[in-house]
């Protein structure tokens, strides 16, 4: 089977884009992507999550290469929540693995900023069971204050040394020109905010933002950044009815097969992006992939930086859902050839991408 | 979410009021909410009522909420061990919050979780709230 390499990116600000509509920034970030490229695409990947709840909108892709004028190449959409992103990844890889594509594009768009917040709120938790967890008023928001407060109970944490990860993730964003918060914050600010579901805080929340990111992947190329694998996995268990708050089921298990895919072990890891829409999640992330021990995320970030979420995450970054997991294929990637962030030392990357509480959840190994 | 829809909420009646879960023949393990086939791999389950007694084991105050809880925030919402053992998340009622602590003994309520708008539906489901009151 042949490699894939990413032989192009474009990612768009992340923000509240009122003026544009999803197609434009769509295509706006697609069109860059092919430039850099220097390629033509026989596939279009769309991850998004809420185009038909936020936008109102149907076959993305089809309006997306109308608006760029490429004609008869199949468009596929792909919707796993705000993990959609990576699921949409995965596919592209394997379309490119086997050889039935040679050139794809994967965009991943969302403008959840085209209703009020509190239908964002709506939307967000249709990612649960929407007959017997959304029905009930139950958010994403309020199951990660349950397994935040577990968490720092079980590990003897104080609520302090959890803020300490926005705190981190705004000093990584303030140096992403891509990010929609640009700007370092002191402990105080995190500490005093508003709570939103105790424990958690307004900066224990990932802003939802609009946004659009593409990476154009190919399988006859022989430089840049490589995917080196690719794994999705499934937690079926409600979230009432699981064994533990303190694992992150799905990425534990896609984590352990796109390692040994790969053929490395999370110690050869330079640089992650994790899916961190609430703080604890960034923090189980870091855990449940293998990075640090169970329970030693937050001590881990009193010692020293982590060499986590460098674009600032979803909290400085922002959360553009669907969007997501391609800003964060980018991000590793540019973060190996140092393009357009810092450089970091080493050869491999790595991205978690999840949809849901721990519904499902992509990692991708990249490798330069 | 406005308009919600009369036949996904008949159907799920019978969970919403009654706790109606899936039991399964074979090995007894109960699934809320339902599930077509057991972990064990047996498809004969039967609906059983799960239990309407047990503790709270976590809880939070949660601010933020959809648009048919707006006049009802903040919502107590939380994970309720019952006395079979089965854990169901739901929203806490009639209870101060910073009174409550996990392992309070809880006990389920009926009532009105959803009305919608002026013309739309009332629907209603099991909540949770501490015996005794607090």
């Amino acid at each position: 089977m042949k490699d894939v390499f990413l032989a192009g990116a474009a990612l768009y600000q992340a923000g509240r884009h009122y003026g544009k509509n999803i197609d434009d920034i769509a295509a706006e970030v697609l069109d860059k992507a092919l430039s850099d490229a220097k390629a033509d695409i026989d596939a279009l990947f769309v991850a998004s999550s809420t185009t038909e709840l936020a936008n109102k909108q149907q076959i993305l892709g089809a309006y997306v290469l109308e608006a760029l004028g490429l004609d008869k190449i199949p468009v596929y959409r792909v919707e796993n929540g705000d993990g959609s992103g990576g699921a949409a990844v995965a596919l592209a890889y394997h379309a490119l693995r086997s050889e039935e594509h040679n050139c794809v594009a994967v965009v991943g768009v969302d403008k959840p900023n085209d209703v009020l917040s509190n239908q964002q709120q709506d939307i967000y938790a249709a990612t649960l069971d929407t007959y017997f967890e959304r029905y009930f008023g139950i958010t994403p928001l309020s199951y990660a204050a349950l397994m935040a407060k577990m968490y720092l109970k079980k590990y003897e944490y104080k609520y302090e040394d959890l803020a300490q990860w926005a705190v981190l993730m705004h000093s990584h964003g303030a140096g992403n020109p891509y990010a929609y918060f640009r700007r370092q914050i002191k402990l105080e600010d995190a500490v005093n905010s508003e709570v939103v579901s105790e424990p958690l805080r307004l900066y224990d929340i990932g802003p939802l933002a609009d946004g659009a990111a593409a990476a154009v992947l190919c399988n006859s190329r022989k430089e840049g950044p490589r995917i080196l694998s690719v794994a999705t996995s499934t937690n079926t268990a409600a979230f009432n009815l699981r064994p533990d708050y303190d694992t992150l089921y799905s990425l534990n298990e896609a984590a352990r097969r796109a390692f040994e895919k790969a053929k490395i072990t999370p110690r050869d890891v330079a640089t992650a992006e994790v899916h961190d829409s609430f703080s604890i999640f960034g923090v189980l992330a870091v855990e449940s992939l293998g990075l640090v021990r169970r329970g030693g995320a937050l001590a881990a970030m009193k010692d020293g930086d982590l060499p986590v979420n460098l674009s600032g995450g979803f909290k400085s970054r922002g959360n553009m859902l669907g969007a997501a997991g391609v800003y964060q294929l980018v991000e590793v990637a540019w973060q190996l050839i140092g393009r357009e962030f810092r450089r970091v030392d080493g050869s491999y990357g790595v991205v978690h991408s999840m949809g849901g509480v721990d519904k499902v959840s992509t990692v991708v190994v990249v490798g330069v | 979410m406005r308009h919600e829809s009369v036949p996904i909420y008949w159907r799920n009646i019978p969970h919403y009021y009654r706790l109606v879960a899936r039991r399964c023949k074979r090995c007894g393990a109960v699934y809320f909410p339902p599930v077509a086939k057991c972990r064990c791999g047996s498809t004969e389950l039967e609906n059983v009522e799960l239990p309407r007694e047990g503790r709270l084991v976590e809880y939070t105050v949660l601010h933020q909420v959809g648009t048919d809880f707006l006049k009802q925030k903040p919502l107590i919402v939380g994970l309720v061990e019952l006395s079979n053992g089965v854990r169901v998340a739901g929203q806490i009622v009639d209870a101060q919050p910073d009174k409550l602590a996990p392992g309070a003994k809880m006990e389920v309520v009926f009532r009105r979780v959803i009305a919608d708008g002026k013309h739309g539906l009332v629907m209603y489901g099991y909540k949770f709230r501490p015996v005794g009151g607090i």
